[in-house]
């Protein structure tokens, strides 16, 4: 047995999808040459961008920011880094002390920002009321507002998220079965809003698998947080995963065949379903919102914060 | 012929029940899928069908918990 591509006896891993082996260094070239190549196919990146990577310590945002680097290295591009602290006790602080460890390492601006601090609730908090939605729709979009803005204050251009192909997938089929065609609308590797206040998002990992990131980030030696968050088993997202990926076991190409055809079908669908941007603002925040209140100053209503 | 296995925060000896016995046989007596842990053998990574010899340090690392 040997590397596919240079001989090496000392295989590391073999790719289910075209039984390639690869040895540790080509499957290192191999990952960070196909996200060079997702960035460029699909435009991510433009000379001069400051790239805010959402740095969460896991195994996704800090390939992203690893890989992204290279760009600033070569002085493409400038990156700055956010971490969202969600409030979610014996989890998210480890997550948080390995993002500043990273930020520090490559010399980066990098910011915490918790939701206790910025909402004046935690995550943890919320999940004791008896009314809570379920804790990924909290996070989700209080995530999501807190990096728009982190973006906005730190002038950055684009935003990077470590969105795996596993994750990409996922939302493609939970979109899906749930009927939600304007969220479906809105995947893919970079996505642009009309609304001037929102900041372009890029996917640089969405062609790697989940496991192949895992399996980097460990060939690579970089310091990663890998622990569960303790709600992930309550969501939907959990579920769709685990019936992907025993698909996957009898069919290993169905994660890739999932995410072109969704590529193929995406422009009919922003034509047919083409929304219009919110023009109003959010009374409570100033955000950009179609209704009276946004996302998550409604959810904050809710809540009685 | 035994080998040390190694994952969370499990650190014990375990004998090597057959020849050939590979650290996928060993993934499959764990209940663990392929899928989310990556394999070091004597601190080398290596892929699932790799054979487990006298006194090998079998490292699991545990790579995706989903969330």
């Amino acid at each position: 047995m040997q590397c596919s591509k240079c001989g090496n006896p000392k295989v590391i891993y073999k790719r289910q999808q075209s039984g390639q082996l690869l040895c540790k260094e080509c499957f290192i070239d191999s990952i960070e040459k196909k996200v060079i190549k997702t960035v460029k196919k699909e435009k991510l990146l433009d000379k001069g961008d400051k790239v805010l990577v959402a740095l969460s310590g896991g195994k996704d945002s800090v390939t992203t920011l690893e890989i992204l680097n290279t760009f600033r290295e070569r002085n493409i591009i400038d990156i700055c880094a956010l971490t969202v602290d969600e409030g979610i006790a014996n989890y998210r602080q480890d997550g948080v002390d390995i993002a500043i460890r990273h930020a520090e390492r490559l010399g980066i601006q990098h910011k915490v920002v918790s939701l206790k601090e910025d909402y004046g609730i935690s995550l943890d908090e919320i999940m004791q009321r008896d009314n809570h939605k379920g804790s990924c729709t909290y996070c989700g979009v209080f995530r999501r507002t807190i990096i728009n803005k982190a973006a906005r204050e730190m002038h950055a251009t684009k935003i990077a998220t470590g969105h795996n192909l596993d994750d990409e997938v996922q939302a493609i089929m939970m979109n899906y079965l749930e009927g939600n065609i304007n969220n479906l609308g809105k995947l893919g590797a970079k996505t642009e809003s009309d609304a001037e206040e929102f900041t372009v998002k890029i996917k640089p990992l969405r062609e790697i698998p989940e496991r192949e990131i895992g399996l980097y980030v460990v060939a690579k030696d970089l310091e990663v947080h890998f622990d569960s968050c303790p709600y992930a088993m309550q969501s939907f997202r959990g579920e769709i995963s685990e019936v992907i990926n025993q698909l996957t076991q009898k069919h290993p190409t169905i994660k890739y065949s999932t995410l072109r055809g969704y590529d193929k079908i995406k422009p009919v669908m922003k034509k047919e379903f083409k929304t219009d941007y919110a023009h109003g603002r959010c009374e409570r925040c100033g955000e950009p919102s179609s209704n009276r209140l946004c996302k998550a100053c409604s959810f904050l209503e809710e809540l009685g914060v | 012929m035994s080998f040390t296995l190694k994952y969370k925060s499990i650190n014990e000896k375990r004998e090597i029940p057959n020849e050939n016995y590979t650290i996928k046989d060993l993934l499959d007596e764990l209940e663990l899928s392929a899928q989310t842990v990556v394999s070091k053998q004597n601190g080398e990574l290596v892929i699932e069908d790799t054979v487990i010899n006298d006194n090998d340090e079998i490292h699991l690392v545990q790579i995706i918990y989903g969330g």
